[in-house]
């Protein structure tokens, strides 16, 4: 039994179940090698033999041919959202489920949504495209001293490059950018183009958050709009999660009040970049920015 | 008085307005300018009360001249005052909506001159945004009751939504609370604007402008006046269908003037019947229910502690249980616990394989109250037949254990000793 290690990359995965297929590979866990975060260092399993499949372009795009074929769009962007939330596990389903449908036993099997193997995959898909919806809103742009929007988020799923056609159609005359401050990579629209780039340095745009005085206004302005009668932290926590606040300026607490405290005016501290750096940290993100897939 | 002291005094002057939605309006961004529009709409963000913000809601001014009682604006209230003007409220608009603070804009105003003036400042923001500075976003324009039809025909080329709101649900208690209006001169702009919005909509030619993309809304003060539910719903189902409504809101009473027409002061504002009259809407728009089957004369009322839809299941038992293999769409989405989704899950997966409990368990059915409607081989056959004065105390949550004060109980052994 191996466990089959790979880049985190969904044309990675394609990859690992190309060679599965190509070799006979016997499998006992797929296991991404992340760039980033604790997952860094390759868990060991007792009992399974590593076995690493690089990326490869050209299976990942048989793969994906092989499955529009046989299941249709419709099955494959779900594959694709599952996959997106990067949990623990979600690749041996998806693989579960890919091997039905290859097999070909069962007939219909790729236009019911509520086989065993795809109700699940199905739930997962479902709370990324809804993380997606909820981020179209959370996005929070801040002026950088040359003009550029930039957004810091940090969604629970990966999908960030996800977002660009929603701002690329409000946005198409600006100069914006959006980070996922945890996954260290962000998309970069200029010049009507728009591209995924990684980020060097996240702590530079965490500085440029704290510099904007139309944030302020916005905070008052918010902070005005809540009915006192009605206060129901509860609801506010349902429907924004506490996760989610960090880069939401109207959620921030000033330094003055000590609402919340704790946790948030931590954050002020260690971020209190001054406003000069600011253009150059800017620039020094952008350009170690390493373009790889144009969009 | 600087801008943000404004922009607080006139966003808490608008707070009370509770349409909240951006959606229905797929505008594209014009032509070297910025801002589109999102069909299902998108919240931005949620107030401290849990409500959603997904425009920038201000009034543009809070000078009013009328003296509604319900109002926190009204001419007799002594609170601070302050006008926008339009270069102000645009440039604000702008900057907010380019960091993606916002989907829109929200303008309403108190009436201030004539209706007629004040819709006219209205329109010229609405107008100069989407003319000079080429901005697609969501706006969401007031129809003044009482304004020309020549401006509320301007404002729906420009808006993507517009209301007017109906405020109390019936004229004799509108009249009694607000001297100054009627349903007559509230339904009149309403009208006009649903007639022109048909006209516009059956012409389908390539050029032809848009009106009032995202329809007409309306909201009510549930409440401040002694309507019943049954009232309330007949109202907004009347709006649904007349005047072609995307959505009827209701606002619990919040008692913000002392006023003798009014309820006291100290009373706390109706939050749970607002959510049931939510839930019956819901039941109206999504899940084909007519509004006299949710209430009628005999129960004019909705259940406080049950949601309408499991109210309505307990009073037809010869409806239940439903077959999830075999019943239409329409039977399954009247099972409580299944919502849309759900249903059209089952309905797409039943094709392929049985829907057992565990498949429904995974969809995210509520199964702790679907389980009593539907019919599935488990069930045992003296069960089969829905009685409901038995089924309704599992369905009526549960008060939530209190912790029991150490003193609630306590009788001092000398009568009237403490407060000595």
């Amino acid at each position: 039994m191996l466990v089959i290690h790979y880049d985190s990359t969904f044309d990675g995965f394609l990859s690992v179940v190309f060679e599965i297929y190509r070799q006979h590979l016997d499998v006992g866990d797929i296991v991404p090698v992340r760039p980033y975060g604790a997952a860094q260092s390759v868990p060991t399993d007792l009992f399974l033999q590593p076995f690493r499949v690089e990326s490869d372009e050209e299976s990942a795009r048989r793969l994906r041919r092989a499955i529009l074929n046989l299941a249709g769009e419709d099955v494959f962007a779900v594959l694709d959202a599952a996959f997106r939330s990067e949990e623990p596990g979600v690749e041996m389903k998806i693989f579960a489920y890919l091997r039905k449908l290859f097999a070909g036993d069962v007939p219909a099997y790729a236009r019911n949504p509520t086989s065993e193997e795809m109700l699940p995959l199905f739930c997962i898909a479902r709370s990324v495209r809804r993380e997606q919806g909820f981020m179209l809103g959370a996005v929070r742009f801040c002026k950088a001293p040359d003009g550029m929007y930039i957004a810091a988020v940090e969604p629970k799923y990966n999908v960030v490059d996800l977002l660009a056609p929603h701002f690329r159609s409000r946005f198409p005359n600006g100069r914006w950018a959006i980070v996922d401050m945890v996954r260290r990579y962000g998309i970069c629209y200029e010049n009507s183009r728009t591209q995924l780039v990684s980020v060097a340095d996240p702590a530079a745009i965490a500085g440029i958050e704290r510099a904007d005085s139309v944030a302020r206004m916005w905070k008052s302005y918010y902070d005005s709009m809540a009915i006192k009668e009605r206060l129901n932290p509860e609801l506010l926590r349902r429907c924004l999660p506490v996760r989610y606040w960090k880069h939401l300026p109207e959620r921030q607490v000033d330094a003055s009040s000590l609402v919340i405290g704790g946790r948030n005016s931590e954050k002020r501290g260690d971020n209190g970049l001054g406003g000069a750096n600011l253009p150059s940290a800017v620039a020094q993100g952008r350009s170690l920015a390493l373009p790889h897939n144009g969009m | 008085m600087d801008l943000r002291e404004k922009l607080n005094i006139l966003g808490d002057a608008a707070k009370y307005d509770v349409s909240c939605s951006s959606s229905g309006s797929s505008r594209c961004a014009p032509k070297g300018g910025f801002g589109s529009g999102c069909d299902a709409g998108i919240c931005h963000t949620w107030a401290a009360d849990g409500r959603c913000i997904s425009l920038l809601k201000v009034l543009f001014s809070n000078a009013c001249k009328y003296d509604c009682a319900y109002c926190v604006n009204r001419r007799s209230n002594d609170i601070p005052r302050a006008t926008f003007t339009p270069k102000e409220l645009i440039d604000l608009t702008m900057e907010f909506y380019r960091r993606n603070y916002i989907e829109g804009l929200f303008l309403s105003s108190a009436v201030v001159g004539s209706p007629d003036n004040t819709m006219e400042l209205l329109v010229r923001v609405a107008k100069e945004l989407r003319i000079v500075h080429h901005f697609g976003g969501y706006i969401h324009l007031k129809a003044i009751p009482g304004a020309s039809a020549r401006l509320l025909f301007e404002a729906g080329l420009y808006a993507d939504r517009s209301s007017v709101n109906i405020e109390i649900p019936s004229d004799s208690a509108l009249q009694y609370l607000a001297p100054e209006k009627n349903y007559e001169s509230i339904y009149r702009p309403m009208n006009y604007l649903a007639e022109r919005k048909i006209g516009y909509d059956s012409d389908h030619a390539r050029h032809s402008p848009k009106f009032l993309p995202a329809g007409q809304s309306t909201q009510m003060i549930v409440g401040a006046s002694g309507e019943t539910d049954l009232q309330i719903l007949r109202l907004s189902a009347g709006f649904y269908q007349q005047q072609q409504m995307k959505r009827v809101y209701f606002s619990g009473y919040v008692p913000i003037n002392a006023d003798k027409r009014l309820p006291a002061i100290s009373s706390k504002p109706p939050l749970l019947r607002e959510h049931r009259l939510y839930q019956a809407d819901w039941l109206m728009r999504f899940y084909n229910f007519r509004h006299d089957e949710i209430l009628d004369e005999s129960n004019p009322n909705l259940d406080v502690d049950l949601d309408p839809k499991a109210m309505w299941a307990l009073r037809h038992p010869e409806f239940f249980p439903v077959d999830l293999q075999t019943a239409d769409y329409e039977s399954i989405l009247r099972v409580p616990g299944i919502g849309v989704k759900s249903a059209r899950l089952i309905v797409s997966g039943r094709r392929f394989s049985r829907i057992r409990l565990e498949t429904l368990k995974k969809m995210g059915v509520v199964l702790k109250r679907a389980k009593y409607f539907i019919y599935h081989p488990d069930t045992p056959a003296s069960l089969r037949r829905l009685y409901p004065e038995m089924v309704r105390p599992f369905l009526v949550a549960k008060k939530r254990p209190e912790q029991l004060g150490l003193f609630d109980n306590f009788v001092p052994a000398l009568p009237g000793a403490l407060s000595r």
